[in-house]
């Protein structure tokens, strides 16, 4: 049954969205008077609205105060003092055969002290015992709503007896749950990235968006061209349709700004962002802007391997390797004083990902 | 259709007027007095069928005075002063002990922080009221 969004109620969200939010991956703790009168999804059915938020998972805690039994599963009515909700808590079918494990005891196994299978049968028998519960036990059940003949009730996914001598659990429970619902349910559900259409208010997640865009693009230039070394106007062009694309979409936006103005404060951000991440590097620092990228400078991993090739016929560093500082300031004297960190852990990782070189711990490298 | 939900209540709320009769409440007290009494109906005669016990809140004023009546969770085994935590339907009579709870579920809760309890409670019900209009407004299923 498709959706047009045109037409249907304005307060249902489209079922594409859904997965945005997420309260609707989580086991919502929905009192069980607003379980019992959410509304079905009129996209989904299966799925029930309270308010602005799709729900189709819940978790309640409550007493019992109904019980039935069946083959494979027990029905407890479930009463959170706001309302009552019958849950189906679906039998373990290990348990099932309680019966046939009791009547082997191998006598020559007693003999050590700690039995294991005396002991994983009482492990068995307590897991059974939490999940039969009387009228009156306190029960906790996670499962999914469902509708049947004209009732919601819960088919649980886990449900256990709490243990609450004290009601410590109640208590913290009835004064969670208004929390939870100021801060969660009653908040309308926000659509996240709704700026990246380029509309006025969002200015600056806009350039966000771009620049994440533009160091993408460049980062592919640079794998596909094998770009070892470039200098900024080189690489211009690359941005040219971004911008281009973006504008296209925001007319009245920005009238100052020249398209070369965009183009400038884009690229020098990116180069900006690639620095930090350690994918180009500045060998020299001098007027003229070359901009290396590391994992193509064959110069520097020769270095790099150098210096491992080297340290580690050492004594002191034959056996665990050499610390990632130490290869920076051994390599920074031989290659290039500018080197940051960051460029060096990117070529390390990628000598790694090649097999020329090994990390014996997180921080440590040799070579093979 | 299920059973009704068992709204809580406070032991000197149960004995006016604020909780009709026939509701299903939940509420705790601390057990004063354990009798044997006859059947459900009546209250005041001793035959070992009925039994009943006299919940009081924390005053333990005439006021907090709720009268339980236990058939339906016996053995129920009393330890005098201890708290409890009662689940039950209101009866209310015009006879001496004014109000009984016949109780469905019953389980002892000594060492309850009772105001921090107190606290949930009344957390729970503005929480509610703050609801009300807005359920109110919107189309009851």
């Amino acid at each position: 049954m498709a959706v047009n969004p045109g037409d249907a109620d304005a307060d249902e969200l489209p079922s594409v969205l859904w997965g945005l939010d997420p309260v609707f991956s989580a086991y919502s703790r929905l009192y069980i008077t607003d379980i019992l009168q959410m509304k079905e999804s009129r996209q989904v059915p299966g799925v029930y609205f309270y308010k602005t938020h799709p729900i189709f998972k819940v978790d309640v805690l409550g007493t019992v105060v109904y019980k039935r039994e069946r083959e494979d599963f027990y029905c407890y009515g479930v009463d959170d003092s706001t309302g009552v909700i019958n849950c189906l808590c679906w039998k373990d079918e290990k348990y099932s055969d309680q019966g046939e494990s009791t009547k082997s005891r191998d006598p020559s196994g007693s003999s050590r002290g700690f039995n294991i299978e005396d002991e994983l049968k009482r492990l068995k028998e307590t897991e059974q015992k939490s999940t039969v519960l009387e009228i009156g036990d306190l029960l906790r059940v996670r499962g999914t709503v469902k509708t049947s003949r004209d009732a919601r009730e819960i088919s649980a996914t886990s449900f256990y007896k709490v243990d609450d001598p004290v009601m410590a659990e109640q208590i913290s429970r009835m004064l969670e749950m208004p929390q939870v619902y100021r801060k969660c349910y009653d908040q309308p559900f926000q659509m996240p990235g709704d700026d990246l259409g380029g509309t006025a208010a969002g200015g600056s997640s806009r350039f966000h968006y771009l620049l994440s865009r533009a160091v993408l693009t460049l980062k592919e230039f640079f794998l596909e061209k094998e770009v070892a070394r470039f200098r900024p106007y080189d690489v211009e062009f690359l941005l040219h349709p971004l911008i281009q694309s973006s504008s296209a979409e925001q007319e009245s936006d920005q009238p100052g700004t020249s398209f070369a103005t965009q183009i400038r404060n884009l690229l020098k951000e990116t180069l900006s962002v690639l620095q930090d991440e350690g994918q180009i590097f500045r060998k020299i620092r001098t007027q003229d802007e070359v901009y290396n990228v590391t994992e193509q400078d064959k110069d520097l991993h020769t270095a790099i391997k150098d210096v491992l090739r080297e340290d580690t016929k050492r004594e002191k560093y034959a056996e665990k390797g050499c610390h990632v500082l130490h290869i920076l300031s051994s390599v920074r004297q031989r290659y290039s004083q500018n080197l940051s960190r960051e460029v060096l852990e990117v070529a390390l990782t990628f000598l790694e990902c090649n097999s020329d070189i090994i990390s014996t711990t997180e921080a440590h490298y040799t070579v093979l | 259709m299920l059973l009704p939900p068992a709204v809580f209540h406070f032991l000197w709320e149960i004995n006016t007027d604020l909780v009709k009769d026939g509701a299903s409440v939940r509420t705790y007290g601390r057990s004063v007095h354990v009798l044997k009494f006859s059947e459900m109906v009546r209250l005041i005669s001793y035959e070992p069928e009925g039994s009943k016990a006299i919940l009081s809140g924390p005053q333990s004023s005439a006021q907090c005075h709720v009268s339980v009546q236990t058939t339906l969770v016996e053995p129920f085994q009393p330890t005098l002063g201890a708290q409890y935590f009662v689940l039950g339907e209101i009866e209310k009579t015009d006879g001496l002990s004014g109000v009984i709870l016949h109780a469905r579920a019953l389980s002892s809760i000594d060492g309850v922080d009772l105001t921090l309890m107190q606290k949930a409670i009344m957390e729970q019900r503005c929480f509610f009221n703050e609801r009300m209009p807005e359920i109110c407004a919107s189309s009851p299923l």
